[in-house]
Order: structure tokens, then C-alpha cells, then sequence
């Protein structure tokens, strides 16, 4: 990455990130934000993570490729859920997910 | 004399308050500074980015959409948007914070993710533990730096070791897991979910591979708010 791309990514990040960090505890002072706008933005987090959570898992099969390797994603995130819903550890959920699918990379298909 | 002994006591209890998420960083912050190397990023950068920009879910999405090769613009408004989650945090942060300096609000306010957060709205809801924005705001630098240190170790580990970039970047998709399915399932929430889902399949099969997380998650929230404003006419009007 070089060190323009770094800075237009890192100081643009930083800005929407700071302002969303630091502006409402200045501007409310205690009071509640507007009803609707609460209610929007408690939806982000279940729409966006459930987006990210797509976009990693559902690979588009290239014409040549094995299905083995886009179902090593599919596969491994079945016991992160389960342990995600008992638990709730991001700690417990790496290490599921992680072991999982290197479990799963060193079978020969 | 008491002054001291008093400042080292609120320290210590920060510091018990913030080590599940201390330990936590480790584990996250070591595959988070693997990644970064992957997407050829040097240790200064991801120590800058650790320390100004302090987002896991932010310096994970960074490199992977990066070396998936998403433009900058679309890099940066995925990872704004899931950043947004933060306003609510701060809104609900912000009654504790009356009377208290502008700098060190500041300081607290810039250092807050979804762990600290957690930890500190517990204490501070908490008329027992008598906890302080000074203590919050320790908690949140303890956080802080477990987490740039841990990002640098991944970084060194990470230019000794290879590490297969499918298996550094599941670690992310884990987290983003555990996060989804943290959430509380509503009607409205379990809609956003799906719809985003969906969104970005469909944006993918189309060739959108590099804003397909945006207009998923937007697509999402629309969905969603449709459908909790459709039921809250439905409760207005009487009708089931």
C-alpha cells in the first residue's frame, strides 16, 4: 500500500470515525437523540454486519474453479454461530472460526 | 500522600475493568497486523492506523477490501458506515460525561469501541462501583494500547511467518459473526440482516463486488425502517 493510498484512506477514515466518536457526547449533553434517527441507527448494526458477513462467505464460482474451497467459508462459520449464540465471545468465536477452517484447508479435496 | 494513593487505587480498578478486553485485543490485534502486511502496509502505518484510527473491524475490512482490490472510495465508505454503530455509543455516553473538562472528554470520546464500551456503561450504571469518566477514559487507553501492541506483534509475526490471507481474514469474518448474531433478533433486525444479505449477493452477481457491503447494509436499514414503520401504523390504526 503505498503511502498516498495510506493517508487519503487512514485521514478519511479517521475523520467520519472521530466525528462519530466524539460529536454526539459534545452536542447532547445528556439529551436523547430524535426517535427515528435512533431507531435508524440501531438497525446499522445487524444490516451492516450481516453484509460484511455475506460478503465474505458467499464467493461467486469462478467457471474453473472446485466448490471445496468456497465451501471451506460456508463450513466453518456453522460453529462460530452456535458458539457466537451461547456465548457471545469474540475471544471463543476467532479461535472456532480460525481452527475450523484451517482444519478444513488441510483436507485434500 | 492520599491524594496519590487514591489515584493508584482508581488506576488498578481500571485496569481489572479493562483485562477480558486486554487480553481480548491480543487475540484480535495478532491477525488484524498479519493482515495488514498481507496488503503490504509497513509497521509505521499500521501503527498510525491503530493508534489515530483505532477500529478492529475497521483495520480488518481496510487491507481485505484492499487486496480485493475495491476502490478507495468505496474502502472508505464501507468501513464509515459500519463505523456509524459509534454515534449511538456516544449519545448514550454522553449524560455521564456533564460537568467533566472538554479534554478529557475528548480523550474518552475518541477512545471508545464496542468492548469498552460495554465494560464502562456497566460500571457507570452501577451506583456501587462509583465509577468516573477519568476511570472510563484509563480503560479506554488500556484497551488502546493492548491493541496497537498487538497489531505490531502481528505485524513482526507476520513478515516472519507465512500465514495464508484466507485464513488471517476468517478471523474477521468470526468477529463479524459473533457480532451479527449478538444482536438482538426483532422483526426489523432479523429484515435488516436478511436484506443486506441479499443485497450483496445480488450486487455481486451483478459485478458490484466493490460497494456490494454499502448498498447492502443501506438497502438493509431501508428495509428495516420500512418494516417498523408499517407496524407502528399497524398499531396506530388498531388493526392486527
Amino acid at each position: 500500500m503505498s503511502w498516498a493510498s495510506f493517508l487519503i484512506i487512514l485521514a478519511c477514515c479517521m475523520a467520519t470515525m472521530l466525528a462519530c466518536r466524539v460529536l454526539p457526547l459534545f452536542v447532547l449533553k445528556g439529551r436523547q437523540l430524535p426517535e427515528r434517527l435512533e431507531q435508524a441507527l440501531g438497525y446499522i448494526p445487524p444490516a451492516a454486519f450481516a453484509a460484511l458477513v455475506a460478503n465474505d462467505l458467499l464467493t461467486l464460482p469462478a467457471a474453473e474453479a472446485e466448490p471445496w474451497p468456497i465451501l471451506i467459508p460456508l463450513l466453518a462459520a456453522i460453529p462460530v454461530v452456535v458458539i457466537a449464540r451461547k456465548t457471545r465471545s469474540l475471544l471463543w468465536c476467532i479461535v472456532a472460526g480460525v481452527a475450523t477452517f484451517g482444519l478444513l484447508m488441510l483436507i485434500p479435496l | 500522600m492520599s491524594n496519590s494513593r487514591h489515584l493508584s487505587t482508581a488506576l488498578k480498578t481500571a485496569f481489572t475493568a479493562a483485562l477480558p478486553i486486554v487480553l481480548g485485543y491480543v487475540v484480535l490485534g495478532i491477525p488484524c497486523g498479519i493482515l495488514g502486511v498481507q496488503a503490504g502496509m509497513s509497521l509505521v502505518q499500521i501503527a498510525l492506523m491503530s493508534l489515530l484510527f483505532y477500529s478492529g473491524a475497521g483495520q480488518y475490512l481496510i487491507p481485505n477490501l484492499w487486496l480485493a482490490g475495491v476502490p478507495l472510495g468505496s474502502i472508505i465508505a464501507s468501513v464509515s458506515l459500519v463505523n456509524m454503530r459509534q454515534i449511538l455509543y456516544s449519545a448514550s455516553l454522553s449524560r455521564y460525561a456533564e460537568g467533566v473538562g472538554k479534554r478529557l472528554s475528548l480523550l474518552f470520546a475518541a477512545t471508545v469501541t464496542d468492548e469498552s464500551f460495554g465494560i464502562n456503561l456497566a460500571r457507570f450504571d452501577d451506583p456501587k462501583a462509583g465509577w468516573t469518566v477519568r476511570q472510563a477514559t484509563a480503560v479506554n487507553l488500556f484497551s488502546l494500547s493492548s491493541w496497537t501492541l498487538s497489531c505490531l506483534l502481528g505485524a513482526w509475526l507476520g513478515s516472519l511467518l507465512q500465514v495464508p490471507v484466507a485464513l488471517a481474514s476468517f478471523a474477521m469474518t468470526s468477529i463479524f459473526i459473533c457480532l451479527l448474531f449478538a444482536q438482538r433478533f426483532t422483526r426489523p433486525t432479523v429484515v435488516a440482516a436478511l436484506t443486506a444479505a441479499v443485497a450483496v449477493l445480488l450486487c455481486k452477481l451483478a459485478g458490484l463486488a466493490g460497494p456490494a457491503i454499502i448498498i447492502g447494509a443501506l438497502t438493509g436499514i431501508a428495509a428495516a425502517m420500512l418494516v417498523s414503520l408499517s407496524q407502528h401504523q399497524r398499531e396506530q390504526d388498531g388493526t392486527p
